[in-house]
């Protein structure tokens, strides 16, 4: 394309521009972030500077700041803003490694779960307490705590006392505080889900698929993992109806691993998440993390094939969107708000990312780390992104780490070869630890990275759909892109 | 033994100083100056073992060379 | 760099020359460095000037497609840090913005602590235009027994009198 064009080229009207063919059309995008879609006619008017003034194509380039002419620095500083308004804040998800124990073993184990009789690798209270006192710590109006394993049920009495003890302290910090838990269910009881419900905790699970699928990759030693899961998550979900809560808006969330057992299976991961009454799935590729490093021959795939599987997946999702049935895919979900200027803070897909001014991981025994997966790489023996410890460490000094600031440094896109030229920049990220995992250097190489590929191709993927014009689809993008607070799970505040 | 030529223009003299004095216990060393390297002669009890002391050496004198420049020195 | 890998087996170290105008000696040393816990790495000068990298696994290669492969990964590596090395150059100002930005906005506003740990009491700026002078200081009257000494020459650039200011 360029070639033909080549002695044509007139650089004297376009503002600075990115340009990357997607199907059969070239897509634009500037520097904030505004992006068009143009035939190859309009892109080949736009490169040799043939626009006519007042034209269709000429209002199309000017509404989005692609002319010289009409440039709107006031227009493009505001979107900038709106797409970095992340940087005014620091850390608002906190970690709690609350314990290593698990119930299960999951092939792909990102974690590196220990076995139910490792109690040394529980949280103790004071330790749960000291890494709540530092979070709320955090220069975040809002703050998100998050309980992680292994599984947290295991080690249930410091998740509630790390709850009430949150709970109090927030009366003076005045955070916006909220709960997750992340946990695979079986061994909910009823004792429990009253305290949790009561303690407004967002619950979150795993779902591989059907249920032959997520029983051979999550093994329960008595029962099947997915039965388990499923009767909890519809426990859950209607109880968040009896208590009058919009079953449209409050739901279990669940979301998958995507296994090289997964790829084919398309069709009934959708079919098992709707059948739940999920109203949204994650497709996640596997992580190098944990166990999915030692059993990569059993659960790895060439990116290309899990981006087929995720063309599919969505393809299929959006046909059920047609006929009524509400189910979104979340990375489409991220990466659309981003293309229509709303950025949804996901940490690990925003320039720079969130590993240490995002997000904080306390592990059971104290130690922080800057991300989840670094503190998965700390299990697997590499303390690269420990950064302090709750006994010792201040808020300030943690932030001003030096891995702090060289990871923020590292994932600033327009310094990184490859990002600083993609046609994707204005909406993607890089994950630093990722990156030192597989590359030895927290900047990685793109063209080489599993990350980039897949964020690649499902932007790719996207504005294929979003440039067939079909209004059906750009309806239901819109949709998944609705942002409708879920206040019930925000902590009460003190009154003034 | 071995010899080890540490071109002056790819390594810091006090780095290779450094890395020699990390390794002293494990090696006789004996440090000489060319006009454009810094020379360190090896001597250890086997083969085997004084390449992978040579080896060790100049890798800890290359990481410390590009520690040093970045942090200005 | 030049395409001429040359494998020494008995070694296990695949050899290969760099441009260093191509190739700035600081991606020389980042590409070196971020190889360093996986291989031994030597480098040396030709009487070219080219850069000579001498790169052994660690984990002892078995055969010379194996040492070409992290030679092959070396390159890789040599051209993302000469690339970096470029863009830091060229978006400098914006990596820093961004960067500070970003830490600023983590570290948060200083607390009362803070303020109270702060030593004020040093002459940290430097203030040719007198702006953290206070009033009275700056336009003080001259005394008149002061000016039979010789007085002090005005800091470089700091104007006598304000201009269009008459005492």
């Amino acid at each position: 394309m360029l070639a033909e064009l080549a002695p044509r080229l007139d650089t004297s009207s376009q503002a600075f521009f990115r340009f990357r063919q997607v199907g059969t059309q070239v897509l634009v995008t500037n520097f904030e972030g505004h992006w068009a879609l143009l035939s190859p006619q309009e892109f080949e008017r736009f490169a040799t500077g043939t626009v006519e003034a007042g034209s269709p194509l000429y209002q199309r380039l000017s509404d989005n700041n692609f002319l010289k002419a009409t440039f709107d620095t006031r227009k493009a500083a505001d979107r900038l803003w709106a797409r970095r308004a992340f940087l005014a804040w620091g850390p608002n998800l906190h970690m709690l490694v609350v314990t290593l124990r698990c119930n299960e073993s999951c092939l792909y184990c990102h974690a590196s779960r220990a076995p139910m009789d490792a109690v040394q690798t529980d949280m103790t209270r004071e330790t749960a307490e000291k890494s709540v006192d530092l979070a709320l710590q955090s220069s975040s109006p809002a703050v998100t705590i998050e309980f992680q394993g292994g599984e947290p049920l295991v080690n249930f009495p410091v998740v509630k006392h790390a709850i009430e003890y949150a709970k109090e302290k927030n009366k003076v910090a005045g955070k916006q505080l909220e709960f997750t838990m992340v946990t695979n269910l079986a061994l909910m009881d009823e004792e429990k889900l009253q305290f949790l419900l009561g303690a407004k905790v967002q619950i979150c699970t795993s779902i591989d698929g059907p249920q032959a699928l997520h029983d051979a990759q999550r093994k329960l030693p008595a029962g099947s993992a997915h039965a388990s899961a499923a009767h909890w998550i519809r426990r859950i979900n209607d109880a968040y109806t009896a208590m009058g809560l919009d079953p449209t808006l409050y739901k279990v969330e669940a979301l998958l691993t995507t296994t090289k057992d997964t790829l084919s299976l398309w069709k009934e991961v959708v079919d098992t998440y709707v059948a739940l009454g999920c109203r949204a799935l994650f497709l996640r590729p596997v992580d190098p993390f944990g166990w999915a490093h030692k059993t990569a021959a059993r659960v790895e795939y060439p990116r290309q094939e899990y981006l087929d599987f995720y063309r599919q997946s969505v393809d299929y999702m959006l046909e059920l969107n047609f006929k009524g049935v509400q189910i979104l895919e979340r990375y489409a979900a991220i990466f659309l708000s981003k293309f229509f200027g709303r950025d949804p803070n996901f940490l690990d897909v925003r320039s720079p990312a969130g590993a240490g001014i995002g997000a904080l991981a306390y592990n059971y025994d104290g130690k922080i780390f800057t991300s989840d997966e670094g503190r998965m790489l700390n299990e697997m023996g590499d303390r690269a992104f420990e950064i302090g410890d709750v006994r010792t460490s201040t808020y300030k000094e943690l932030m001003s780490h030096p891995t702090v600031r060289a990871e923020v440094l590292a994932t600033v896109l327009d310094g990184q070869p490859d990002c600083a030229s993609c046609t994707y920049n204005p909406f993607c990220g890089t994950q630093s630890a990722h990156n030192h995992k597989l590359f030895g250097s927290i900047y990685g190489r793109m063209r080489e990275s599993t990350v980039c590929a897949v964020h690649k191709g499902i932007q790719d993927y996207l504005f294929q759909r979003l440039g067939e014009g079909d209004p059906k689809v750009l309806d239901i993008f819109q949709k998944w892109t609705t942002s409708r607070p879920r206040e019930h799970y925000l902590q009460p505040l003190p009154s003034a | 033994m071995t010899r080890l030529s540490f071109d002056k223009s790819l390594y810091q003299g006090p780095c290779v100083d450094e890395a020699v004095k990390v390794y002293g216990r494990f090696a006789t060393f004996e440090l000489t100056e060319a006009p454009q390297a810094w020379v360190v002669a090896v001597s250890a009890a086997d083969p085997a073992r004084e390449q992978k002391i040579c080896r060790e050496l100049s890798n800890y004198a290359l990481g410390l060379t590009i520690t040093q420049r970045k942090a200005g020195a | 760099m030049h395409h001429a890998i040359t494998t020494d087996l008995s070694q296990g170290t695949a050899r290969f020359t760099v441009d260093p105008s191509l190739y700035p000696l600081d991606a020389i040393y980042g590409a070196a460095y971020v190889f360093i816990d996986r291989c031994y790495v030597f480098l040396e000068k030709d009487a070219q000037g080219q850069v000579l990298v001498s790169l052994s696994p660690k984990a002892p290669a078995a055969d010379a497609p194996t040492l070409e492969r992290w030679a092959g990964e070396f390159s890789n590596e040599l051209l993302s840090c000469a690339w970096r090395h470029q863009l830091a150059a060229e978006n400098k100002t914006l990596l820093e913005q961004v960067t500070s930005l970003a830490l600023g906005g983590a570290m948060g506003p200083p607390s009362l602590d803070d303020l109270a740990n702060f030593d004020f009491s040093g002459q940290a700026l430097e203030d040719p235009l007198g702006i953290a002078m206070s009033w009275e200081e700056k336009y003080k009257k001259k005394d008149k027994k002061a000016e039979v000494a010789p007085a002090a020459a005005p800091a470089a650039g700091a104007p006598a009198e304000p201009p269009g200011e008459k005492r």
